[in-house]
């Protein structure tokens, strides 16, 4: 299994995020190789908490050009985890 | 909030002044709420990113630091308003804490305005001077008058004499060469008047109309063009026509024509009393300014270096307003009168010291003798003012109003009824151990 570090990248800071801490959800940039599963262990791993539900989703690269070359950002993958009632990252959107 | 007050020097205090953390705290996130609205955060539209996330992005330090301004002046004012100080600085604010979740202190160093220690001012026993007007004054305003309402006219024959005006065309040359601005045509040039370079209109005396003259004449050395001064010209000169002044008689038909007045001795007692009223209200101002002047010079007062300054201030702030009419900006007049702000400053100095030396001990002498302005009283005055300028007296107010000028329109009013005062008891040393005693007689007598 991943390193806990391997997987989770770092949190998402947005406002859609931060919002999302109020319902005890916490949204990180994960590796995109990474399922749920490691993705629990992470968390719950490195925050001390206990993890309810993960849900994921894939971010595709966009496709930037410089001219006439076409390139891509590189794909990213979001986790939504939600944490156990009770539980809570501190300092979450200082990380 | 509280604040500890400390004397530092004379004239000179230290408010020590503390904001509850509370408050602070209040202020720092209303600084955040501010701040998020100005800038972008990634991830965040304007204005809704969280208080923390501004924070990171910002830095503690310089939340906090933006938000001690917007506390700092309410404080301070309600701080003088609990002291009681009237500062007349600007006050020299130094942090003492500033950490969230602990109270604001800061430091503000102002200069007061001095204690003044009043002279005599009742009593002062000014002289007042009554108008005169000396006969040989009318006698010269009517003249001026009578020349006034001179008649011009014509001269064709005859030769021209001092006083006359001579119609010329005029080409001037130096060394055979026609120079710029030396030429002219039908020129009014009144004899005498010198208007024109010095010899040049005596040597057009004894001219006839239609006669040509070469006027030889040496520009002088100090003449404001560099290229003429100290050169020899010659000038040709063409006499068009000769207009002269005729006086009319100064006599009863003179007054009828140029004044609502019927004979003479009317009207020359018209302008005499003119001239006494113009005279008179001249020397009541002297005498007014004379009676303040010794008020000002009986009392000592200690005047803050502050009070120095931003008086000076104020006056170059009027100056550069005036010539900013005249189109002229401050920098240009500094270099008109060749010199600087420093200079111009030291200049201003004395004058400074003098004004604010006035303003103190008047205000000193309105507080000791209770003199206060009402908003009644100052509605009259208001209704006054409009009288002269011509418009409403609300208008005003609210121009006034506007402009933030309505507590300097109370305090003139103040310093004029002070004035006043001073003046009604001008004499009054005087007169009352005389009244006193009279009295008492009349009462021994009964």
């Amino acid at each position: 299994m991943r390193d806990a570090r391997d997987v989770l990248i770092r949190p998402v800071v947005s406002e859609k995020s931060v919002g999302a801490v109020e319902e005890n959800k916490y949204t990180f940039w994960v590796n995109t190789a990474a399922n749920k599963i490691e993705i629990k262990a992470a968390v719950e791993k490195m925050f001390k908490v206990k993890v309810d539900d993960v849900r994921t989703l894939n971010v595709k690269g966009k496709e930037k050009r410089q001219g006439r070359y076409v390139g891509t950002t590189p794909d990213r993958k979001k986790a939504i985890v939600t944490l156990k009632a009770g539980n809570k990252i501190e300092g979450f959107a200082g990380l | 909030m509280s604040v500890k007050v400390e004397q530092i020097e004379k004239n000179k205090v230290g408010l020590e002044i503390l904001v509850p953390a509370k408050e602070f705290s209040l202020a720092i996130d209303r600084t955040a709420k501010k701040i998020a609205g100005e800038i972008i955060i990634p991830g965040f539209r304007k204005g809704k990113a969280p208080r923390h996330i501004i924070e990171r992005y910002v830095g503690k330090e310089y939340l906090q630091k933006e938000a001690v301004d917007p506390v700092l002046g309410p404080a301070y004012a309600q701080a003088l308003d609990e002291s009681g100080i009237w500062p007349v600085s600007r006050p020299e604010v130094e942090l003492i804490q500033v950490e969230e979740g602990k109270d604001l202190i800061f430091k503000a160093v102002v200069e007061v305005k001095p204690e003044v220690e009043l002279g005599q001012y009742m009593g002062l026993g000014v002289e007042k001077k009554s108008p005169q007007v000396m006969e040989q004054q009318v006698d010269d305003e009517l003249k001026r008058r009578q020349d006034l309402h001179a008649k011009l006219i014509q001269i064709d024959e005859g030769e021209i004499i001092d006083n006359d005006i001579a119609v010329i065309d005029f080409e001037g040359f130096i060394d055979g060469v026609p120079f710029a601005g030396g030429k002219g045509e039908n020129h009014e040039l009144t004899i005498g008047s010198n208007t024109f370079i010095p010899g040049f209109e005596e040597q057009l005396i004894g001219a006839h109309k239609d006669q040509a003259v070469d006027v030889n004449v040496r520009f002088p050395d100090e003449y404001h063009s560099k290229d003429l001064a100290g050169k020899e010209a010659l000038f040709k000169v063409q006499i068009n026509s000769i207009k002269r002044k005729e006086l009319v008689p100064l006599d009863d038909e003179f007054a009828k024509d140029i004044s609502e007045f019927e004979t003479l001795s009317e009207l020359r007692e018209d302008v005499k009393q003119k001239m006494i009223t113009a005279a008179g209200m001249r020397l009541n101002n002297e005498y007014r300014a004379e009676i303040v002047k010794k008020a000002v010079d009986n009392a000592s007062v200690e005047i803050p270096e502050g009070m120095i300054r931003s008086k000076i201030d104020s006056m170059i702030a009027d100056l550069q307003n005036n010539l900013s009419y005249q189109g002229v900006s401050l920098e240009q007049y500094y270099s008109y009168i060749n010199s600087n702000e420093g200079q111009l400053r030291e200049n201003y100095r004395a004058q400074a010291v003098e004004r604010t030396k006035t303003e103190l001990v008047l205000d000193a002498i309105a507080q000791k003798e209770g003199i206060a302005v009402s908003d009644e009283d100052v509605e009259k005055e208001m209704v006054k003012l409009s009288e002269q300028y011509g418009r409403k007296a609300e208008e005003l107010k609210q121009i006034l109003a506007a402009q933030g000028e309505l507590e300097w329109f109370k305090i003139g009013i103040v310093s004029d009824r002070t004035i006043d005062l001073l003046v009604e008891n001008n004499d009054v040393k005087k007169e009352e151990p005389e009244e006193e005693t009279e009295n008492t007689d009349a009462g021994k007598k009964e």
